[in-house]
Parts: structure tokens; C-alpha cells; sequence
């Protein structure tokens, strides 16, 4: 019974790092409490905090506390729990392969590559020429695009805030857009807009909008005020720099 | 129009690659990016800005939520790379310079205009994603 207390936390610990919607949570952790044999299942879910309280059929109560502190964007974790879940309680996986998949995805959290970070600036590009800008514009977009995301990835693994990690990462890609611009001609308005863009909070964002609509009032909030402070300190990091770069 | 599509979809598919969306759904999820987009662009000719991007919002939540049901995946792999082009990152960057070059008149007004763009995305995932759950939950009570 212990070992199946440990694998619903793992599993909703795992969902909640990745950024998942709460009722998803509390569903997965409903759902597989349920497969493995308790009678009553209770979930609470918070982005910074997992409650779960499992009634075993002999009466006995288990009840975990999770503290969550860091989290990272990784929507395939998210699939693979959610399929994983399903794939228990209809039966198809045992627990012990249950458990190995989900400590793999645990061990693997967040993995990062430079490719990873090399195609997000394509998403710098895209937004330039969202934006109006043209390919040349684009191009050097994308480019300090993935530098940023290589300086905002190495940031992560200090305990630097989040807010601080976006401030710093648009203030650096201005700065290097306004030298770029004096040397080729770039609009440099369009340029830093897409640059800075690839630090949008997008997964906040959604899943706060998801969380609220599906009444989960206290992680909406919590959500949309990430969301929105992350908004604020990349503005405030572009700001920063235009002022002292004298425009 | 072609080109615009294909922005999207760019825009969209390396922002579900940053959000690591699982590599077998990133071509679909570039499909809802280029879909939104290229309905944003089209919508707002008649409906103007903010009509523009409610309406694709409420189509890429629609199809987020068709293909995540397909296709076994949660809504978010699709739903997030999907609005990612509709973000009003540049009406935010207009209304941040207007309120560094001391404009408070204009700076006010677009950020009001900001706050509606984002409303309106908003908005269109609640409705398309509340009438899904209303039909899931019908088909679930008939059962």
C-alpha cells in the first residue's frame, strides 16, 4: 500500500512540475488511486503544493504532503503521465512498470540541448515577421533569439527568479540589438520585439486560463500573475536599456 | 496569404519544440499555429483587430481540442503552440515605448488595447473549451 501511496504522489509531483492544468492532476491522481485499489480518493492541487488523502480498504488513511518548488515547461511529460495513467487503470501496465516510467521521466526532468535552444529562435523569427519585419530582420532575430534562450537556460540552473531570468534576458537581447543596428540595417524595434518574445510565459498563460474556466480560482491567479509578471519584467528589461542606450 | 500560413506555422511549431511538445504531434500542433494565424489575418480584414483575434482563438481552441481527443494527447500539446502567434507581444512593445517617451495618452490606450487582445484570446479558448466539456459531460450522463 505504501508503494502505491508513493507512485499516485510521483505521478501528480510530476504533472504539476511540468506545468499541468489542475483538474488534470487531480484526475490522474483520482484515476490511478482508484486502479490500484483505494476506496476513497482525495487530490488537492496547487501549483506550488500537491494534498493527497488515500482511504485503503481496510480502513487505513494515507495522506502525503508534496511541496513543489521549481518548475519547467515540458508538455511531453505531461502526455506520457497522462497515457501512462490511463494505461493502468485499464490494466494494460503493472505497477513496477508503472514505477519505472515514471521514476525515467523524473530522472530526465527538463532535458535541454542546444538544438533545442537553436530552433527556439526560429520562434524569434517567426514573431518578427509576424510583426512585419522582414527576412533579414527575421534572421537576426532569430539568431540573438537562441542566444537568449542559451543565456536564460544557463540562468536556470542557479536559483536566479524567474522574473529575474526574463529582465535579464531582454535587457541583453536590446542591448545587442541596438549594437547590431548601428552596423546593419535592421529596423531595431521589430528586431528586439520577436528576439524577446521567446521568453513568452505561453504555458502559464494557457493553463491559467484553463485553470479558471474550470473554477480552480486559486491557480488561475496564481498563474495569470506569473504569466503577467514575467510580461512585465521583460518590458521593464527592454526599457531599462533603450533608456540608458539614450532613444 | 501562403507565406503568412507558413509563418505561423513556424511560429508555432518551434514554440511547442521550446515547450518540448513530444516530437510526433509537433507537425500537427504547427498546423493549428498556421490555421490560427492565417484565420487572424483574414477575420480581422471584417471584424477588425480584436474580432480578428477572438475568432482564432476560438477556431485553434476547437481544433486543439478535436485533435487532442484523436489523436490521445492532453489539449495543452495543441492548445499552447496554437495561440502562441495570436500573443499581442506587439502591441506590449508598442505601449512599453510610449510610456518611455513619456506618452501617456497613447500608452494608456494601447495598453487598454493590449488587455482586450489578450481578453479576446481568452475569451476564445473558454468558449470553444466550455462547450467541448459541455458535450463530453452529456455524452458521459446518456452513458
Amino acid at each position: 500500500m505504501e508503494q502505491l501511496v508513493g507512485l499516485v504522489l510521483l505521478a501528480g509531483e510530476l504533472l504539476l512540475t511540468c506545468g499541468a492544468e489542475m483538474y488534470r492532476v487531480e484526475e490522474t491522481i483520482e484515476r490511478m488511486g482508484r486502479a490500484a485499489g483505494f476506496v476513497q480518493v482525495e487530490g488537492f492541487a496547487t501549483p506550488t503544493g500537491l494534498f493527497i488523502s488515500l482511504h485503503a480498504p481496510n480502513g487505513r488513511v494515507y495522506t502525503r504532503v508534496r511541496r513543489i518548488r521549481r518548475s519547467h515547461n515540458n508538455l511531453s511529460t505531461i502526455a506520457e503521465v497522462n497515457s501512462l495513467s490511463r494505461a493502468f487503470s485499464e490494466g494494460t501496465l503493472t505497477v513496477d512498470e508503472v514505477r519505472v516510467e515514471l521514476e525515467r521521466l523524473r530522472q530526465e526532468g527538463a532535458p535541454e540541448s542546444l538544438t533545442r535552444q537553436l530552433i527556439g529562435g526560429g520562434g524569434a523569427m517567426a514573431f518578427t515577421l509576424i510583426f512585419g519585419g522582414n527576412w533579414f530582420e527575421g534572421f537576426i532575430a532569430g539568431i540573438v533569439g537562441a542566444i537568449v534562450l542559451v543565456l536564460v537556460t544557463w540562468l536556470d540552473r542557479y536559483p536566479v527568479p524567474k522574473v529575474l531570468q526574463a529582465a535579464t534576458g531582454a535587457a541583453f537581447a536590446t542591448a545587442l540589438i541596438m549594437g547590431i543596428s548601428n552596423v546593419l540595417p535592421i529596423h531595431p524595434d521589430l528586431t528586439t520585439l520577436g528576439a524577446v518574445m521567446v521568453m513568452t510565459p505561453g504555458v502559464a498563460m494557457t493553463t491559467a486560463i484553463r485553470d479558471l474556466l474550470s473554477g480552480e480560482l486559486l491557480s488561475g491567479l496564481s498563474r495569470s500573475a506569473e504569466a503577467l509578471s514575467v510580461f512585465v519584467a521583460i518590458a521593464t528589461g527592454v526599457a531599462m536599456v533603450i533608456r540608458l542606450g539614450g532613444r | 496569404m501562403l507565406v503568412q500560413a507558413l509563418i505561423g506555422f513556424m511560429g508555432a511549431i518551434t514554440f511547442a519544440h521550446i515547450y518540448r511538445v513530444p516530437t510526433k504531434q509537433l507537425f500537427y500542433a504547427g498546423l493549428v499555429g498556421a490555421l490560427g494565424w492565417t484565420i487572424c489575418l483574414i477575420t480581422r480584414e471584417l471584424w477588425g483587430e480584436i474580432g480578428g483575434v477572438f475568432a482564432a482563438a476560438t477556431a485553434v481552441a476547437i481544433c486543439s481540442e478535436m485533435l487532442a481527443r484523436r489523436r490521445r494527447q492532453p489539449v495543452l500539446v495543441f492548445l499552447i503552440p496554437g495561440v502562441i502567434p495570436l500573443v499581442p507581444g506587439g502591441k506590449a512593445y508598442l505601449t512599453m515605448l510610449s510610456f518611455l517617451q513619456d506618452d501617456y495618452g497613447e500608452a494608456l490606450a494601447l495598453l487598454v488595447t493590449t488587455v482586450l487582445l489578450a481578453g479576446a484570446v481568452a475569451a476564445g479558448i473558454i468558449i470553444a473549451s466550455s462547450i467541448f466539456r459541455l458535450y463530453s459531460r452529456a455524452k458521459h450522463v446518456r452513458r
